[in-house]
């Protein structure tokens, strides 16, 4: 029973652990592919997005000269200054206010104007010599108007000596630290301090006309180098200044060529990340190549997704790069938030599962548990076990077919009792009639013999009157018939034990033959008898065994008229693997009724008139044959004849030789 | 020619003399195993004729006793209830002759003849 329950829960656990499986199999596809996808899309979205943001850092950027270059315009324009013609050295101290007023307003790094031919004339942050004379500018953007005859605004490189030329105080705000100097080999530390003398501007320069003639130029600008209101500019209108766990979300930084400038990237000192380079990648692909590069870039400690694009100065020429990210963590952030809600997800489902499966297999189970201890119930002999309700599915099939099952193991067991009880009762009644014809033979017998012999003894005498005579016959021959009689009944209470012998079965029926082929003959019937030549020596009681073949004999010569036939066949034969021998017994006889075929093996059972059958000899016989360890089995159809089949199965001689000691005993 | 009966019926003693003395056969007859004992012991005799069930000692005593005293008599034995274990246990004692109860004049001579004649 134990073994059972443990079963039924093996299916149950069975069936929740491949639902367990299933659904964390889904859910562990869902968060890889869903994740990723999810991720994907997201840094798609993200990529989309930065390039955006990158433009709009752009026109925050280009908008720093244009402003520069609509206040020179003004100036130009509408400057009182500017009423006398070409600009001379001598209207500098009118000028300076004018520049003043300009970088004040500004809040510019480098201003000043020049007569036409670039000769400065006022210079912020410089009280000129007047005796010297004055130098020419080489300021990037006077001279691209002196030779272009037009205003020009947008970046410029400026060298250290330029630096130096327009205002000595910018040459610190050029100078960028290397912090990475120390990790770069020795040989290319003087390039790179070169570089970082110089600065990037960003600046404008207009041509004052006065009555269509060019009478100077005006110019102003800023160093990019150190600044931050651009970046921070653009942080703030870009990313809104949005803060991830203590970081600034969205960083800007301008390149000169590959070194930061000027960034809103701080280091985890909170410091900005000057004076560190862009990646090679990078660098030969926006710097060298000019395009645009979007992708996830780590830029000092943290990974970005980040856009680069070159910045292209007033000659055309690519001198640095612009740079907006966003910090790759906000998304990954999104991607560990969806995989946590997938994740609870499959765990939800999983719980699911065991909950189903718990109550699914409960439903299914129950009425297989119920059949399990049915069936046990029907091991211990309870043949109308309770199933439970049949229930509607394919388990409901079974519990019919089990329900079919025990009631034909209710019909067997049944009809076995019946035939039980019925065996029963025979073998009581021979028993009890076997007590009685012992003590009534014994009985019976002295007396008989004292008749028998007395009335014999009579009949020798020849001076009996021929009336006593014929009396006396009829005492003797009823008496006779009483001695046949009890020797059925002794017979049949005989029937408790054999005595076998090794015999020769064609022999003995042989004899049998013999003793009734006179009776045959004079009753015109056929006696035939068939061997079978190949059989071997059977255990067999010898008188027991003719009395059951005489018998036989006797039954078919009674319904046999004259003209019939009787067969006698033996046969080697083998039933449910026993080696054997089949005698058969058939005639062309009255055959048997139908109604009378159950009963011809009942002791007192008889057909034949008074004193003809004492209607012992089949049950007597079929007594013997059964305790041979064989069988007896009738045929019969009226008016054509009846066959009895007796078989006999071949114990090993071993068994005899054991057992037995009575070996000489002739037949 | 002389034989000897044991039985307890005395109406089956009475139905043997009939029968052999009417064939010239003396006759003495016992109805216990002691008497036909002490019978045996006192005379010699051509065959005994001896019943098996008897109350007190039984037939099977009778004929041990009887080999004991007279090995070389031919004894027959009757009964009125033949079984195969009857006839194995005397054969064990070495009687080979035997005769239902009940019988006509006829078969009893019969086997009271053969069973003479299967010693000599
Ligand atoms: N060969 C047979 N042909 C027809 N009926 C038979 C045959 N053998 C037996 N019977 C029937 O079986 C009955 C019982 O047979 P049995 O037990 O030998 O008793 P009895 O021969 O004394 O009547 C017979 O009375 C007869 O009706
Ligand atoms: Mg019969």
């Amino acid at each position: 029973m134990t073994f059972n329950i443990i079963k039924i829960y093996s299916i149950r656990f069975k069936l929740i652990a491949s639902l367990i499986v299933v659904s964390l199999l889904i859910g562990l596809i869902s968060i890889l592919v869903g994740g990723n996808l999810l991720y994907k899309s997201v840094l798609e979205e993200a990529n989309n997005r930065i390039r955006q943001d990158l433009n709009v850092a752009r026109v925050i950027y280009d908008e720093r000269a244009y402003s520069v270059c609509l206040a020179l315009e003004v100036a130009a324009a509408s400057g009182t200054e500017f009423k006398n013609g070409a600009l001379t050295y001598e209207q500098e101290p009118l000028l300076a206010g004018l520049v003043n007023e300009l970088v004040n307003m500004l809040q510019l790094d480098f201003a000043g104007i020049t007569d036409l031919h670039g000769r400065v004339i006022v210079k912020y942050g410089y009280t000129s010599a007047k005796n010297s004379s004055p130098p020419e500018t080489t300021n990037p953007f006077v001279l691209s108007v002196l030779k272009n005859n037009n205003k020009i605004a947008g970046t410029s490189v400026m060298e250290h000596n330029k630096l130096l030329e327009e205002n000595p105080l910018l040459v610190n705000r050029a100078d960028i630290k290397d912090v990475t100097i120390t990790q770069k080999n020795a040989s290319s530390s003087d390039a790179l301090s070169t570089q970082h003398r110089t600065a990037l501007t960003i600046g404008s320069a207009v041509p004052i006309i006065y009555e269509g003639e060019t009478a100077g130029v005006i110019y102003g600008g800023f160093l990019i180098n150190k600044e931050t209101e651009i970046v921070d500019k653009i942080g703030e209108t870009v990313f809104k200044n949005e803060i991830y766990k203590k970081r600034n979300v969205g960083t800007a930084t301008i390149f000169y060529n590959n070194l930061r400038i000027a960034t809103s990237v701080k280091d985890s000192s909170g410091k900005r990340a000057l004076g560190t380079f862009a990646s090679d990648e990078v660098t030969s692909r926006v710097l060298k190549q000019g395009e645009m590069w979007t992708n996830r870039a780590k830029v000092l400690d943290d990974w970005y997704i980040t856009a680069y694009e070159p910045i292209t100065d007033i000659m055309g020429k690519r001198v640095g790069m612009l740079y907006v990210g966003v910090l790759e963590a906000k998304y990954l952030d999104l991607r560990t938030k969806a995989i946590a809600i997938f994740s609870g997800i499959t765990l939800t489902g999983v719980v699911i599962a065991i909950i189903l499966g718990w109550l699914f297999t409960g439903r299914i189970m129950s009425p297989v548990s119920h059949l399990i201890r049915a069936s046990a119930e029907i091991s211990q002999g309870n043949l109308s076990p309770d199933i439970g309700a049949i229930s509607k599915d394919d388990i409901g099939q079974l519990q019919e077919k089990f329900l079919l099952m025990t009631q034909a193991l209710q019909e067997r067991e049944k009809r076995q009792k019946a035939e039980s009880e019925i065996r029963l009762i025979q073998s009581e009644k021979q028993a009890s009639i076997g007590k009685l014809a012992a003590g009534v033979a014994h009985e019976i017998n002295n007396p008989l013999t004292a008749v028998l012999t007395f009335t014999h003894m009579i009949l020798r005498r020849k001076d009996l009157d021929c009336e006593v005579r014929s009396d006396l016959e009829t005492v003797a021959t009823q008496t006779e018939r009483v001695r046949n009689i009890v020797k059925s009944l002794l017979d049949f209470s005989r029937q408790t034990e054999i005595s076998t012998e090794p015999t020769d079965v064609n022999q003995l029926i042989e004899k049998s033959v013999k003793l009734m082929e006179n009776q045959a003959l004079i009753k015109g019937v056929n006696l035939i008898f068939k061997s079978d030549k190949n059989l071997p020596l059977f255990l067999l009681d010898r008188n027991q065994c003719t009395s059951v073949f005489i018998n036989m004999i006797i039954n078919a010569l009674d319904a046999t008229s004259s003209g019939g036939k009787i067969k006698i066949e033996t046969q080697g034969c083998t039933i449910n693997n026993n080696n054997g021998v089949e005698i058969e017994i058939s005639d062309t006889g009255s055959g048997i009724l139908p109604e009378n075929i159950g009963k011809i093996f009942d002791p007192f059972f008889t057909t034949k008139e008074v004193g003809a059958g004492t209607g012992l000899g089949l049950s007597v016989s079929a007594g013997i044959i059964q305790r041979h360890g064989g069988t007896i089995k009738v045929h019969s159809k009226l008016n054509i004849g009846t066959t009895f089949t007796i078989w006999i199965p071949h114990k090993l001689l071993n068994d005899f030789i054991k057992s037995d000691n009575s070996k000489e005993v002739l037949i | 020619m002389k034989v000897l009966v044991v039985d307890d019926d005395l109406i089956v003693i009475k139905s043997c003399c009939k029968v052999l003395e009417a064939e010239g056969i003396e006759i003495e007859s016992a109805n216990t195993v002691e008497l036909g004992e002490a019978l045996l012991l006192n005379k010699a005799f051509d065959l005994m004729l001896t019943d098996i069930k008897m109350p007190g000692q039984d037939g099977f005593e009778m004929i041990k006793c009887a080999k004991q005293i007279r090995p070389d008599m031919p004894i027959l034995m009757m009964t009125g209830y033949l079984t195969s274990d009857t006839i194995s246990n005397i054969r064990r004692l070495g009687v080979k002759n035997y005769i239902s109860k009940p019988f006509t004049p006829e078969e009893l001579i019969k086997s009271v003849k053969t069973a003479l004649n299967s010693f000599t």
